[in-house]
């Protein structure tokens, strides 16, 4: 079973457990509150979805990362079961130092407000995500990938990865997902990088490679229905073959190979 | 001092809107000089926004009735049948309100307030939110009040996006529009739509079981403070420069969406526990307003005890804890035996006191036998009117003179194809909304097909699993309306239906929002009655049934009346509309961006010569006259049954809409909408070409299809109005005869023109 932790203020949490289950896992959404009951559950592993938990108070994710069944959840991912932290999620994977993780429980990392020349606030935009061989290999969450860059929506205001100047040389390996054009090219220019986010990074991993934290909505790109069909690139062709087939209704779509990756990690299929 | 002149002084001391003759009539109901609570409510409850005295008249011409309405006017929001999924059927709930006034004022607020109070409506029936749209009409940003509009521009976009993206509902688009007649008073109308159980619809008054059984009134939410004291009031008054923006409330989408969790969890347990209960969301009038109308829409009086209201701000008078507008508080009316098990689920389960200070439930009343709304304040009776006065109505006859603008032509009109079409796309009209929904969640919930702009309608899937379509498209032509009040209301539901059957869904309800100036004006009273007949005739051609006495149905609305500024100006007069259609499966929706390069453009739809308040004439000409284009209903009703069969039977690559720019600008914006990798363009057939083959706004649609499917149709019966204009090439261009517009130059300029003017405050040139 794998568990959707709903904080206040959560709100992808019911589109993320359903996609869970089309995935065939079993799924529970657990309020911030119930840490009794999750723990009693034992769950196989976790998702923190995306939202504005307690109202992206003092820091987005800073209080949800401080909240008490974040305990268990750190006890769990020290064990090594798999962590997936969606948007605001990975915000709170950030302030609970799980990610990246260099020393265990201490902030080494934050997201901060997306760095757009001439506009500030939210960013609602389809942006397009690569891996490379060594993130593949070593993050759970993503083994079903290959080389291609995979289309994705984003959504946030704060988003942008960001190191202290002493960590920069380390954090490229925990960079497991960065921002990249159709093609697979990558600029740290708007809107490649969407946010301005250093190194261009998507996730970030944890060394054990079972906690990711993204930024884009992998749970919105989940079938095939979901693709923009003016989109670029191989999976916007495929889009749009898929026009008059009933068959796009069950087809999956990029964010599923999220998904795909944990089943295989648990052997299913 | 006589009754009347006490009345006169408590007008004037109080700030009430109310008349004389509404105030002696209020003596009348309670046999005394009121009280201050029972001025504030009646004020409220009798205000136009509330009342509808001035329109209601003239809305009983609407057609509200059809087999698939559950719920029309009356109650939060419409109820219309939607789908049937794994033996249950799901209805759908929509509601439509205006938030100008509030908006002008303080734009952020206003427009988030606005966000909130729609979402409430929706919330209250029992549903699910699934999809929001704001329709916005702000001034011309670079007029006289430019700094001015772009700023209110800015500030009700950054209210949507904050609100509504916080509260996990999917932006579901909408539109914007710009004109001078907003400068001084913006338009900010909001749609919000959900998905509920057909057997658990939940109604706004105390069920008749309270006939037999204690129930006690729960209220839930946000601690009461001053806000919005008056805000009815204030959204039918005049727009002053010194408006008062302690009127305006102030909006929490955090706590929203908490309590819309634990509102879920209660409503769930009740049902489940077969309990009956009312529910309603406090909105104008705050707790005096909710409380007396669960009351006396169920045949029962209240007695409700402001003591046990949860207060942020200490000694405040009763009638303003009672009737200020707190936003995110819900008024539910139980049975007294699962009083407790409700308070635990908000209070313990949900924790809404330790995420709110001060907030969370609290039992505030009892429903009595006897028919009076009774206020008790400290031991105190504060109020204490008759029941049957809160459900009694307000109505007026209101006078109406005066005649259209005469139709002149402009005496030439130059026709340079690649000069105007440009133009047309590089106007702050014809340039595209990209930016402003860049700002908005369009895909939370997981539900989203066709996101804005991708689809002549937003289409979703919003019953998981289920393979039923929902499609939403809201409209309103100011410039129609400027030039012909009737035809603004019919082309605003034709534009609308057309949007939504240009995506492949058969329409099924409307809302509307009908926003205009001060009624007591006969020629404003006029443009209102106008628009009302514009959209009932129109609606009376869309109902799709096999059966042409069937009309689409208007399940809600909202009138929105002096619109106008200090300076007495009116705003244009603006119906405007949604409409909502339904697709039995999703996956033949149709979006309107070109497939492959040798497929046919098909015109559904001849040309006229009815280019009045045509984006060419505005933007090329610089001319705002002339005879608008007709409404054909008969004709528009076959167009669209054709397109619903051409879509339904997979013989459609692509469909758009003829709107604003004609022809020219829909092929546009279906070659701007290809892929940057992969470009394709259109070249006409028609070499010679003119302004009213090109920009001619007459309703009608272009369909992109495969030769092969075209010769197969073409070679039966075909109707009429259908024939080939053009082709699909692999170049990115528009052409025909000896003109070819490059497209290249203007996608990126485009694309980012609102962005560079509202937010940059660049020139649109730049």
């Amino acid at each position: 079973m794998i568990a959707v932790i709903q904080f206040p203020g959560s709100n992808c949490e019911y589109e993320t457990s359903r996609v869970l289950v089309e995935s065939g896992f079993e799924s529970k959404v657990f309020r911030w509150n119930q840490h009794f009951e999750l723990q009693n559950a034992s769950p196989d592993g976790f998702i923190l979805p995306g939202g504005f938990s307690f109202q992206d108070r003092v820091r987005a994710g800073a209080v949800g990362a401080k909240e008490r069944i974040m305990d268990y959840i750190f006890d769990c991912a020290s064990a090594g079961k798999p962590v997936l932290g969606i948007c605001n999620g990975a915000q709170i994977l950030v302030e609970a130092g799980l990610v990246p993780g260099w020393k265990t429980g201490k902030i080494q990392a934050a997201l901060a407000a997306n760095m757009i020349p001439g506009r500030t606030g939210y960013l609602s935009r389809w942006v397009f995500l690569k891996t490379d061989d060594e993130s593949r290999a070593n993050c759970l969450w993503l083994s079903k990938f290959d080389d291609a860059p995979i289309p994705i929506p984003i959504a946030h205001a704060e988003g942008r990865f960001v190191f202290s100047s002493d960590d920069l040389p380390r954090c490229e390996e925990n960079i497991a997902l960065t921002y990249c054009d159709y093609s697979g090219a990558e600029s740290d220019e708007y809107p490649v990088n969407p946010n301005g986010s250093v190194l261009n990074a998507a996730g970030i991993v944890n060394e054990s490679g079972n906690v990711l934290a993204m930024m884009p909505h992998p749970e919105r790109a989940f079938r095939m229905w979901h693709v923009p069909p003016g989109l670029e690139g191989k999976w916007g062709v495929m889009r749009r073959e898929f026009c008059h087939s009933e068959a796009i209704k069950e087809q999956p779509g990029p964010g599923a190979l999220f998904f795909s990756s944990l089943s295989d990690y648990f052997g299913m299929e | 001092m006589e009754l009347q002149d006490k009345l006169k002084e408590a007008i004037k001391q109080r700030s009430l809107a109310m008349t004389l003759q509404e105030a002696e009539k209020l003596a009348g109901f309670v046999g005394r000089m009121p009280t201050p609570l029972e001025f504030h409510l009646f004020d409220t409850m009798w205000s136009e926004h509330c009342s509808y005295k001035s329109s209601k008249s003239i809305l009983r011409g609407f057609p509200t009735e059809a087999p698939q309405v559950v719920i029309g006017p009356g109650e939060d929001a419409g109820v219309v049948r939607f789908c049937s999924h794994e033996g249950i059927d799901y209805d759908l709930v929509v509601a439509h309100e205006s938030h100008n006034h509030p908006s002008q004022v303080l734009p952020v607020e206003g427009a988030a307030t606005g966000i909130g109070g729609i979402v409430r409506d929706v919330y209250c029936m029992g549903a699910r939110v699934t999809g929001a749209l704001d329709l916005l009409r702000f001034g011309d940003p670079g007029g006289k009040h430019g700094a001015k509009v772009r700023g209110i521009t800015r500030g009700v976009v950054e209210g949507i996006w904050k609100y509504g993206n916080a509260l996990g509902v999917p932006n579901l688009g909408g539109d914007v529009r710009f004109h001078s007649g907003y400068d001084e008073n913006c338009l900010v109308n909001v749609v919000a739509l959900g998905i509920v159980r057909h057997d658990r619809v939940v109604h706004s008054f105390v069920p008749p079981e309270a006939h037999d059984e204690q129930f006690v009134l729960v209220l839930a939410g946000k601690p009461t403070d001053d806000t919005g004291f008056g805000g009815a009031t204030f959204a039918s008054a005049d727009l002053e420069e010194t408006a008062e923006k302690g009127a305006v409330q102030v909006a929490d989408p955090f706590l929203k969406r908490v309590l819309s969790e634990a509102n879920a969890a209660v409503i769930e347990m009740l049902f489940e526990k077969d309990i009956p209960f009312g529910f309603k969301d406090l909105g104008a009038g705050g707790i005096a307003c909710v409380t007396s109308e669960l009351a006396a829409h169920g045949g029962l009086g209240i007695l409700v005890d402001l003591d046990a209201v949860p207060i942020s701000i200490e000694g405040l008078p009763p009638e303003v804890i009672a009737c200020a507008e707190t936003q995110e508080r819900y008024g539910l009316a139980i049975p007294k035996r699962i009083a407790e098990d409700v308070l635990s689920i908000y209070n313990e389960d949900y924790e809404l006191p330790q995420l709110f200070p001060g907030g969370g439930a609290s039992v505030i009343g009892e429903f009595t036998g006897e028919k009076v709304y009774r206020v008790v304040h400290r031991g105190v009776e504060v109020a204490s009117p008759p029941i049957e006065c809160i459900t009694e109505g307000i109505e007026y006859d209101r006078p109406s003179s005066g005649t259209n603008r005469p139709i002149i032509e402009p005496e030439k009109r130059s026709f340079k194809p690649v000069e105007d079409v440009k133009k047309m796309l590089l106007s702050i009209d014809g340039c595209s909304r990209q930016p402003v929904y860049s700002y908005y969640d369009s895909e939370v919930q997981g539900s989203t097909h066709f996101r804005p702009g991708e689809a002549d309608a937003c289409v979703t899937v919003p019953v998981p699993g289920c393979s039923a379509g929902l499609a939403v498209s809201g409209d309103g032509n100011p410039w129609y309306g400027v030039l012909n009040p009737y035809l603004a209301g019919a082309h605003a539901i034709g534009e609308a239906v057309r949007n939504v059957v240009a995506s492949g869904a058969t329409p099924i309800a409307a809302t509307d929002c009908l926003n205009y100036g001060n009624p007591e004006n006969p020629e404003v009273f006029r443009q209102f009655k106008l628009g009302v007949e514009g959209i009932a005739d129109a609606c009376s051609f869309f109902g799709f049934r096999n059966n042409p006495d069937i009309p689409l149905p208007i399940v809600s609305g909202n009138v929105s009346f002096y619109n106008q500024s200090a300076s007495g100006r009116s705003i244009p007069p603006s119906p405007i509309v949604a409409v909502f259609g339904k697709m039995d499966d999703f996956t033949k929706a149709c979006d309107n961006v070109l497939k492959k390069r040798g497929n046919y453009i098909i015109l559904v739809g001849e040309r006229k010569d009815e280019l009045g308040g045509s984006l060419y004439y505005r933007t090329c000409l610089d001319y705002d006259g002339g005879q608008v284009p007709q409404f054909d209903g008969e004709k528009e009703r076959a167009m669209a049954e054709f397109v619903l069969r051409v879509i339904n039977e997979k013989k459609a690559e692509s469909v758009h809409d003829i709107s604003e720019g004609g022809i020219a600008c829909a092929l546009a914006e279906m070659v701007l909408g290809t892929p940057s990798d992969a470009r394709l363009g259109v070249h006409l057939d028609d070499a010679a070409g003119d302004p009213v083959s090109l920009y001619s706004e007459t309703p009608g649609y272009l369909i992109e299809m495969k030769p092969a499917v075209y010769d197969e149709l073409s070679s039966g019966e075909t109707p009429p109005f259908i024939r080939r204009i053009g082709e699909v090439v692999e170049t990115f261009i528009l052409s025909g005869g000896d003109w070819t517009l490059g497209l290249s130059d203007i996608a990126g300029k485009r694309d980012s023109l609102l962005e560079r003017v509202i937010w940059r405050e660049k020139t649109a040139d730049e």
